[in-house]
């Protein structure tokens, strides 16, 4: 076992050689006391290190045979999910003998992936290993799978002004770079607030400072004051003994501001829904400009909503 | 331990030693409290259930079972059953192995119910006191928070949300709902609408003890806290920067599960059992489904059960990786730090390959487990283990050779024994001071009662340990070395089922038993049926009691107890005598989560 530090360099107070226990000697190497930790170098378009099994998002598989299936078991399929998240409707024919259409929403902003659908009808429903991304407009969270007369197609999500996959990472990092130094100087500061969350979130949040995430290479940092902050990240259905506090930290937040709601109860209540105690969602509270859905949502979906609501701002 | 005869579908129960000793309570119970005690019957298992015909004589039969049989008060239970007819409290008449069971109905005055569990630490045994307020007009009970501490925080939150009054409880002021709720509107009871929005009330302000002198300042810090943390008030008094009072205020994060569990089906309430709070997922969801499978007398299969003490183990060992990077970061020292959070990705990525989900979501579902762990996820488990804990070894060495990280521990956040045992704190918390309760030895559930906890703990002599147990000292120190210790007695767990998975896998015979669910366990639910489930997450034990509906696809009562809940006042003994900057510190080797005890 090599010392981690180099030979060259004199006088270093700490040698580990010593410490490690010899029985693992031949078995195991430790290299976390190492600098060289790998920091994900594109967090975004490279999904290898997300496993096969990962519960990403609820995909729908439409075919011509499962059109009459879906008319007639509509309300019992829409009852299978908590949240209400799934929705089917079904179009007329427009004169001519052709077929209606047929159009299956998924709300990604209310599903927090269970897999209740998919354990009931798994001809229809399947999670895929997809990341569902962040957009800025609550009306793009909804997916809409349409089954025209002719072959079925998803209508993918679209960011307004350019669609980010053909970029890498460092492309858009420089960029963002960029916007962030036209508009707030050279970092982005956010304060994040939880308003009744089930501290998922947060442990997703909280994961993009470690050493493998590293998100204070682009200039994001997280501050502890909402004085000293440019953007709020939100998550939680905001609890009603919360939602005085929330308001409070809004409006001590000095213009030009934003608002993030991660998570699928941020974006629309989430699991808890509508009860005495909640608000069913931070929209009802503040106005929010970006949405994360997820449950909870990984860091590498929270890196790409941080990006989309830097695009959102103008000067 | 449990006789289990793998041939049939099912298996019967039968009874170890502590059954055996079930009559002796019952007859001791009996004969000191003949003219108060309507009824006494043992159901599940392991529940002696006693209810008593009058709520006045409720104390002095608690304080029994309390101080002669050496009893810790584990919760309250209030429950609206104004409206119930023909309920059937069922018994079980199990004659050895004859299959009938004999319910028999208990036909009770209807009204409020309230229910003291009492668990004995010993013997796996709980004692479950009923009292019933049949009269609508005074509903009033007398408190035992002259004896029993612990009863003040339990009395507080049933008075909010049933409005049920605790007689002699000197604290009246709210606790759940803060001060925009109404007076006299109750939310748990059944004619309280879930979707009520309540107006506002004018402002009110929540009275905090007030320290009064010359030089004496008040700090108030929260709800909105400077790092990324839930949210929770805390009012300080201090001098200079002594610390001479700390009074906590929770239930920022109230968001109504218990009612909301009323609402849905047997199914969905696993999903909402699983986000009371993000990182206990795996402890919660599995003492809802076990309180669910005590009710029939049905086992789950041997695999299901080893599934779930792997995952049970695994949600330990990242939560107290990510408690020791938090102490690191609290104490100022930001390379060990980011060296524990390495660790806990690649615990939290060995949890994404398992399950799906990075927080290991969707693990349980009633009557067995949801995913199935195969041949090559089992060797990709234990070598990920090993790694992880020889990672971990080279850490911690490194951590207790920085001078300034021990100082800042030792001897920071002192609780006192007379503390813990009073205010019924358990877990860690209760560890760290040698009070050694701990569900998987108490009260063993899952796979824990096929493992024995002398071998995985390296305990080697009794009267060594018992030394070494009132060693502890009860400061920030020694909570960090024990949950270093439980990393690694985690790791032993984890080792030891998955050699029993391997040999039976290697020697199938036809007693395998390959199935991972038990279908048909919902056909044996009734209606009104009500059991207790427990798990020990890694903050401490976790409580749920769910009674059935007439329909037995939903839920009349569901109640919650987090380890969180018992653990809260502890923090206001604990920051006595030390400065402010040390509070982060004490807070963070306490680990407690907001939303678990909010609910």
């Amino acid at each position: 076992m090599k010392d981690i530090v180099d030979d060259k360099s004199k006088g270093r107070r700490f040698r580990f050689k010593n410490m490690l226990p010899s029985s693992h000697k031949d078995r195991y190497h430790s290299d976390i006391l190492n600098n060289k930790i790998d920091t994900m170098p594109d967090p975004i378009n490279n999904l290898e290190f997300i496993s096969e099994n990962f519960k990403g998002k609820v995909g729908v598989i439409l075919s011509k045979d499962s059109n009459s299936d879906l008319i007639e078991k509509k309300n019992r399929i829409e009852d299978v999910c908590l949240t209400k998240a799934i929705k089917i409707m079904s179009q007329e024919g427009e004169g001519g003998g052709r077929r209606g259409s047929l159009e299956v929403t998924v709300d990604n902003g209310k599903c927090f992936l269970c897999g209740r659908c998919e354990d009931a009808y798994p001809s229809i429903f399947k999670l895929e290993k997809k990341l569902k991304f962040a957009t800025k407009n609550k009306e793009k969270l909804v997916e809409s799978f349409d089954l025209s007369f002719e072959d079925s197609h998803t209508k993918s999500f679209n960011v307004d002004e350019r669609d980010y996959h053909d970029l890498s990472y460092e492309q858009i990092g420089t960029e963002l770079k960029k916007k962030i130094e036209n508009i707030f100087g050279r970092s982005l500061a956010i304060r994040e607030v939880d308003a009744g969350s089930c501290n998922g979130c947060e442990i997703e949040i909280t994961a993009l400072n470690n050493p493998i995430y590293d998100i204070e290479r682009f200039g994001i940092h997280f501050v502890s004051s909402p004085r000293h902050a440019d953007a709020l990240l939100v998550t939680g259905p905001v609890s009603q003994n919360m939602k005085v506090a929330l308001e409070k930290t809004y409006n001590a937040t000095p213009a030009p501001k934003i608002v993030i709601a991660a998570g699928a109860c941020a974006c629309s209540g989430g699991i808890f829904g509508d009860t005495y105690a909640t608000t069913c969602g931070v929209d009802n509270v503040l106005p929010v400009d970006v949405y994360i859905p997820g449950c909870p949502p990984r860091p590498e979906a929270l890196i790409y909503g941080l990006f989309i609501a830097i695009e959102k701002i103008k000067p | 331990m449990f006789n289990s005869n793998y041939d049939e579908g099912w298996l019967l129960m039968s009874f170890d030693i502590s059954y055996s000793k079930i009559p002796n309570y019952k007859s001791l119970l009996h004969e000191k409290f003949k003219d108060n005690v309507e009824r006494m019957y043992h159901k599940n298992n392991n529940e002696i259930h006693v209810l008593l015909n009058n709520p006045e004589s409720g104390p002095q039969v608690v304080y029994f079972v309390y101080d002669e049989l050496k009893c810790r008060l584990v919760t309250m239970i209030c429950n609206d059953e104004r409206e119930i007819n023909n309920r059937y409290d069922g018994k079980y008449e199990n004659n050895n192995n004859d299959n009938n069971n004999v319910n028999f109905v208990c036909k009770r005055d209807n009204g409020f119910t309230l229910r003291y569990i009492l668990s004995k630490e010993d013997e796996d045994i709980f004692f479950i006191v009923t009292l019933t307020l049949s009269d609508p007009n005074n509903l009033v009970y007398p408190s035992i928070v002259s004896k029993i501490p612990s009863a003040v925080y339990y009395e507080r939150e049933i008075h909010d949300m049933f409005g049920v009054k605790a007689e002699g409880n000197p604290d009246t002021r709210k606790l759940v709902l803060h001060e925009q709720w109404p007076d006299k509107l109750y939310p748990l009871r059944k004619d309280f609408n879930i979707k009520t929005k309540v107006e506002k009330r004018s402002k009110g302000y929540y009275p905090f003890l007030k320290v009064e002198g010359e030089g004496i300042c008040e700090i108030p810090v929260g709800p909105v806290h400077a790092g990324i943390i839930e949210p929770g008030h805390f009012r300080f008094s201090i001098y200079g920067e002594n610390i001479i009072n700390l009074e906590t205020r929770l239930f920022y994060a109230h968001k109504g599960v218990e009612k909301l569990a009323e609402t849905i089906n047997l199914d969905q309430a696993l999903l909402l059992s699983e986000r009371i709070a993000g990182d206990e997922s795996v402890a919660n969801s599995m003492a809802y489904c076990q309180a669910i499978e005590r009710m029939t007398s049905i086992q789950i299969p041997k695999k299901a059960n080893q599934i779930r003490t792997v995952c049970a183990e695994l949600e330990r060992i990242w939560n107290h990786l990510g408690t020791i990077a938090g102490i690191s970061t609290d104490v100022g020292f930001a390379y060990g730090s980011s060296r524990m959070n390495i660790l806990k990705e690649n615990m939290m990525r060995l949890n994404e390959k398992i399950s799906g989900s990075r927080l290991l979501f969707g693990v349980n579902q009633i009557g067995g487990v949801k995913i199935d762990i195969k041949e090559d996820a089992l060797q990709i488990i234990l070598d990920e283990t090993n790694q992880v804990l020889y990672d971990f070894d080279t850490l911690v060495k490194l951590l207790q050779n920085t001078s300034s990280f021990m100082n800042r521990l030792t001897g920071t956040g002192i609780i006192s024994r007379k503390a813990v045992v009073d205010l019924g704190a358990n877990g860690i918390i209760a560890r760290c001071i040698g009070v050694d309760v701990d569900t998987r030895k108490n009260h063993p559930y899952a796979y824990y009662t096929d493992l024995d906890f002398d071998i995985i703990q390296d305990i080697h002599n009794k009267i060594q340990y018992e030394i070494e147990l009132n060693k502890r000292k009860g400061d920030a120190l020694s909570r960090f070395e024990i949950r270093v210790n439980e990393i690694k007695h985690s790791v032993n767990i984890i080792q030891k089922i998955i050699n029993d998975i391997q040999y039976s896998n290697t020697f199938k015979d036809n007693k395998h038993d390959d199935n991972l669910v038990s279908h048909d366990l919902k056909n044996y639910l009734k209606p009104y049926d009500n059991a207790l489930g427990y798990a020990e997450s890694h903050r401490g034990q976790t409580l749920h009691w769910v009674m059935l509906g007439e329909d037995t696809n939903h839920i009349f009562r569901y109640k919650v107890r987090t380890a969180s809940f018992c653990n809260w006042p502890l923090i206001e003994q604990a920051v006595q005598n030390n400065i402010v900057p040390d509070f982060p510190l004490i807070n963070k080797s306490f680990d407690l989560s907001y939303s678990g005890n909010d609910l």
